[in-house]
């Protein structure tokens, strides 16, 4: 009989002995090299975080070479983060070195410490959801190889935290990373009348409707759409598969940056859109790798030290972002959804 | 916290309201059959592991006699 | 084994990122489902659409969430993934494993299921990805007898995360790995048996760096802090000088509320304690010299969420500290208080943030019976319209 409720196994039996010795007695740490952090406990014990990329989506065959490998440099122990990265814990100082080489000869890069680019959290685009505008993985790896030596190095002016949603829901942290690539739509749902009527609940289906742009219709016993309203988000897609909304044409990325979650120094704050969009281009996306790596440049270039790319921004104010970045500012990027007001300038200092 | 067993007469009021719909939100049920939400969710809970009634997820969270809503088209 | 043509995919097995296709590809040689996936999304990639349906009904019996359905909208060309569902375990406290366990997890999963997994979903379950639905209980029966247990789905309490805490991190000021644990084991009925009028979710971050992103990510966010004054010591702020470190500019200038004071001639670092508000920025440059205070807790925010559909919103905070003790009794009995209050005004599919933000802060404490501070708001109302309760008009 399988047990109900047993909850998840417990964390302790998952720590290797120097953190059971440490736990709560970490004193410092210091980042050595890229992607290796080491963590000194009151007592002098020292552990050491080998940091390596993953592509989140992998297989059992990826997970037992990873296991491989943590058996034979650190006694079987290993963590992932928050972002994806697989973590080796190494309590042995003269096992750091062979178990990155051992990491690079299988093709899995170290780093994503300190000032770098950490792994991008992403979600499941066309592999496995069911409302995707884009696929998530494909433009994360396109990205990622192309901003590689940004992961590996530590030579950013601060941490650099990049997250893809692949539609609207922004799945992920999205709305709060530094750069986030978000899948859109352009155009409204169609109705399918047919599939509608089988199994959706008109009432629910129109109160879905964050601008109130659905309407029922009696005649059909489905709903119509008033087109001037749609702001293209999906949600009613989600409530019914009778509103097509994907629409290869027009689907694509939007590029939005300056968020963070951290509370240090400035509050966390939300990403702001910068390109409303970029065109689906399987399977590399050019255009938003290419938007992303001047983004991340010309941040590079231009912010002071320990400034997320956030702070740079505001401290040197948007005006002067599209300025350096060239940029295009347009309609679309000044809101006009409900919390619009509190982003119009009610000042008459700025820069030209 | 013990939450205890659920109340007999509940479960049978659960499936008996159940039987006239073809899903509902336990807040519903509870609203409809004039019971306490979370002992309609205890009754539910149970109901659910005597294969019943089952949770479906359609845009959220439903509860429905077992079987009675099918695969989508 | 055919052998079908991907030449969009193949473009992404080049490159020094390890290549999710690769790792398909892995997982086709011996699962045909997975071989049938490389093909659809070399269809997606050509069409630039999706080809999977809306959920459907598959779970375990006794469990209201946890497992995901999901079938292609091509089963007649992809009948391996005519069901491809999802498997959601929650993972143990803070993401640490021993090998052990996750063989075990890729023993089962190599007998049940495609082979693919995602270490680890947005919320932080473990994601086994694609199985068929007579497969899914036999899947669970050995997953429970290996020790692990399905994770939320639907409108219940999402599987909690949190950081890697007191297990590395001198930051932490509350054990987060314990409060995750203890959380998560506490409301089983809550995470497995869906009965709330959306999700909620919950992440513990050890400090202000808030590295789950939990401000942002759950609906009620639960950040370490500390209610005295953080600790200098003034030989490591000196060996710091001694390594070049630019006090002054890099620390001082920075903090947001000008709360240190560097002495130049003494190399003597010192902060203004009721200026300091907490935000890690000194703690984290200079980790040898500056520690929290002794006397830590949490501050708890509710209704973070991302933007559908009312916009995102942040979580803001409702007790500025609490003390993560007594097993936790006063969070969750706040939670609970939540959680009721919630099921009684929440609308379908409406996130705790936005239940709130529709009836009103002023409802909600009333309600739930917390007191209002300042620190809940960066600034009081600018408008006269207070909803006034009758007892506090003259009759």
């Amino acid at each position: 009989m399988p047990r109900i409720d047993a909850g998840p196994p417990h964390y302790k039996e998952m720590l290797p002995p120097i953190i059971l010795e440490n736990y709560g007695k970490w004193r410092y740490h210091v980042i050595p090299r890229p992607g290796v952090l080491k963590h000194v406990a009151e007592n002098g014990a020292e552990l050491y975080s080998v940091r390596a990329g993953s592509p989140r989506l992998v297989s059992i065959d990826f997970i037992r070479d990873m296991c491989a490998l943590a058996d034979e440099y650190c006694d079987g122990f290993l963590r992932f983060t928050s972002r994806n990265n697989i973590e080796f814990l190494v309590s042995d100082a003269g096992k750091v070195e062979p178990l990155i080489s051992a990491l690079e000869a299988k093709g899995i890069p170290v780093g994503g410490t300190g000032n770098s680019l950490s792994n991008i959290v992403h979600t499941q685009g066309w592999v496995h959801c069911h409302t995707p505008a884009t696929d998530a993985s494909g433009i994360v790896k396109a990205v990622m190889d192309d901003l590689h030596e940004y992961f590996t190095d530590m030579k950013l002016p601060a941490k650099l935290k990049v997250a893809m949603a692949c539609c609207l829901n922004m799945c992920g942290a999205a709305h709060c990373s530094d750069i986030a690539m978000v899948g859109v739509h352009r155009t409204p749902p169609r109705v399918n009348d047919e599939k509608v009527q089988k199994g959706t609940e008109i009432p629910s289906l129109v109160a879905s409707c964050p601008t109130g742009a659905i309407r029922p219709n009696p005649k059909t016993k489905s709903v119509v759409v008033n087109e001037e309203k749609c702001m293209y988000c999906g949600n009613c897609y989600t409530m019914s598969p009778g509103m097509e909304i994907a629409d290869p044409k027009n689907d694509g990325v939007a590029i939005l940056i300056g968020g963070k979650t951290s509370n240090a120094r400035t509050a966390p704050s939300f990403s702001r859109m910068v390109i409303p969009f970029l065109p689906n281009n399987p399977p590399r996306w050019p255009e938003v790798t290419e938007a992303v790596r001047h983004i991340v440049e010309v941040y590079a270039s231009n912010a002071r030290q320990g400034e997320r790319l956030g702070e740079w921004v505001e401290r040197i104010g948007w005006e002067k972002f599209f300025i350096l970045t060239g940029i295009e500012f347009t309609d679309k990027h000044i809101d006009d959804y409900i919390f619009s007001r509190e982003t119009f300038r009610t000042s008459a200092a700025f820069k030209f | 916290m013990e939450k205890g067993p659920a109340s007999p007469e509940i479960k049978e009021k659960v499936l008996a309201y159940l039987a006239t719909v073809e899903k509902a939100k336990s807040k519903e049920i509870a609203a409809a059959i004039g019971e306490k939400k979370a002992d309609v969710d205890l009754a539910v809970k149970e109901l659910a592991f005597e294969d019943k009634v089952e949770y479906l997820y359609i845009t959220t969270t439903f509860v429905a006699l077992k079987g009675k809503v099918g695969a989508p088209q | 084994m055919s052998e079908k043509k991907t030449p969009q995919l193949d473009e992404l097995e080049k490159g020094q990122w390890p290549s999710f296709v690769t790792e398909i590809r892995k997982a086709a040689a011996k699962n045909p489902a997975a071989e049938d996936l490389l093909g659809l999304l070399e269809r997606s990639y050509e069409e630039k659409k999706g080809h999977w349906k809306h959920g459907g009904i598959v779970g375990v019996k006794g469990y209201g969430g946890g497992v995901i359905g999901r079938y292609t909208d091509l089963p007649e060309e992809y009948p391996n993934l005519a069901e491809f569902h999802t498997i959601r375990l929650n993972q143990p406290s803070g993401w640490f494993y021993t090998t052990k366990s996750l063989r075990t997890i890729c023993d089962i999963w190599e007998k049940y299921g495609s082979g693919l997994t995602n270490l680890h979903g947005s919320t932080g379950d473990i994601i086994l990805l694609g199985t068929t639905t007579e497969n899914i209980q036999p899947a669970f029966d050995e997953f429970s007898d290996a020790g692990f247990d399905l994770g939320g789905s639907g409108s219940d309490l999402r599987t909690p995360s949190c950081c890697v805490g007191p297990a590395r991190c001198e930051h932490a000021c509350y054990d987060t790995l314990d409060a995750c644990h203890n959380i998560t084991n506490e409301f089983q009925d809550e995470l497995h048996r869906p009965m709330w009028p959306y999700k909620f979710k919950i992440k513990f971050s050890g400090c202000a760096n808030d590295c789950t992103a939990s401000i942002a990510r759950s609906d009620c966010s639960i950040i370490g802090t500390w209610r005295d004054t953080l600790r200098i010591d003034q030989d490591a702020v000196k060996a710091y000088v001694q390594e070049g470190l630019d006090i002054q500019g890099a620390v001082c200038d920075k903090c947001p509320t000008r709360a240190l004071k560097f002495d130049y001639k003494k190399n003597e670092l010192n902060v203004i304690a009721e200026e300091c508000t907490r935000c890690m920025h000194c703690i984290n440059v200079m980790p040898k010299a500056i520690r929290p205070g002794q006397e830590k807790g949490a501050t708890i925010l509710l209704g973070g969420k991302s933007t559908i559909v009312q916009s995102a919103f942040m979580a803001w905070v409702i007790v500025p500290f609490m003390k993560m003790e007594d097993d936790y009794e006063e969070l969750k009995d706040l939670l609970r208080r939540i959680w009721e209050w919630w099921d009684e005004n929440g609308k379908t599919r409406e996130r705790i943030g936005e239940t709130i933000y529709r009836l009103g802060m002023g409802k909600f404490l009333r309600e739930v019976g917390l007191p209002p501070v300042p620190q809940m708001v960066f600034r009081p109302r600018a408008n006269p319209y207070v909803f006034w309760q009758q007892d506090e008009i003259n009759k």
